[in-house]
């Protein structure tokens, strides 16, 4: 019986800013569309998703007169992203 | 990217790899502050020698130069930390390990009459501890042999009488700060 894989997650945008996140401290939202290779607009939203789900925390402050947001995982979303590679363990063993 | 929920397992795991792949990066190398440092410190204890050699009473007065040396520090910091797009776990942890250090000289020199003034060998001693684990962190060697040599020159100053160790300190920041910092500058 195969436990289900978190559909937030289970999404390729969301699951590589999780990932990215999770081997930094934290990323400017230029690093995360550079690194993902994605669109501002398709970025801004899976971060909200992931934010408002309490995966990971977002700060906005100024880099001059440039807006800046920062993305950080939160205690919570850590939890989700190794209960997600377990769940995933259990797909590839079987 | 696009936005789906038909991945299979193994495109999963692809992803993963690859972001965590592309988080990995070189951590900030920083030969610059070893030689503000550097310089400024021996600078210090050469003055504190030769001051204390014309018998002046206020010998100690020379250490205000390190005043600037933490402001450009502090600067250039807050300056760095913003100008870089990401901060990785290491970087964090070598940021406070400055600071931790900076914040127990300060208290040693604070208090530095209960320990009889033995500042030079103390501080000496302690220095080894960030310079060592800032190279093993970078994973640059001669940082590394720069902290050990902390430990050897913190024990041939605490051997050393008051007056001759200021010029201990400077050959230590020499073997310790200096050499290391112009490597570490070459290499980036």
């Amino acid at each position: 019986m195969f436990k289900d894989l978190d559909p937030l997650l289970h999404s390729q945008l969301r699951l590589a800013i999780m990932s990215l996140l999770m081997s930094l401290e934290s990323a400017e939202f230029t690093f995360l569309k550079e690194k993902t290779n994605s669109t501002a607009g398709n970025l801004s939203v899976q971060i909200d998703k992931l934010s408002e789900a309490g995966y990971i925390s977002v700060e906005k402050s100024f880099k001059g007169k440039k807006p800046l947001t920062t993305c950080k995982v939160t205690p919570r979303g850590i939890k989700a992203f190794e209960d997600y590679v377990n769940t995933l363990k259990q797909y590839i063993n079987k | 990217m696009k936005e789906e929920n038909a991945m299979t397992a193994q495109e999963s795991l692809d992803i993963i790899t690859r972001m965590i792949a592309e988080a990995k990066g070189n951590m900030m190398r920083n030969g610059f502050y070893f030689l503000l440092w550097g310089w400024v410190v021996i600078v210090a204890n050469l003055g504190m020698y030769v001051l204390q050699k014309m018998n002046y009473e206020y010998f100690y007065v020379v250490w205000v130069i390190t005043i600037p040396a933490w402001i450009i520090s502090m600067v250039r910091g807050y300056r760095q930390g913003k100008a870089q797009r990401k901060t990785t776990h290491l970087d964090t942890v070598s940021m406070w390990l400055w600071l931790t250090f900076g914040i127990t000289i300060f208290t040693l020199v604070a208090f530095g009459s209960k320990i009889n003034y033995q500042l030079n060998p103390v501080i000496l001693t302690i220095s080894s501890i960030p310079t060592f684990l800032s190279g093993i962190v970078i994973r640059f060697r001669p940082l590394v042999f720069g902290g050990m040599s902390f430990w050897v020159f913190g024990i041939i100053c605490f051997l050393t009488p008051h007056e001759t160790q200021p010029l201990i300190g400077a050959v230590a920041i020499l073997c310790g700060y200096i050499v290391p910092g112009y490597l570490l500058k070459m290499k980036e």
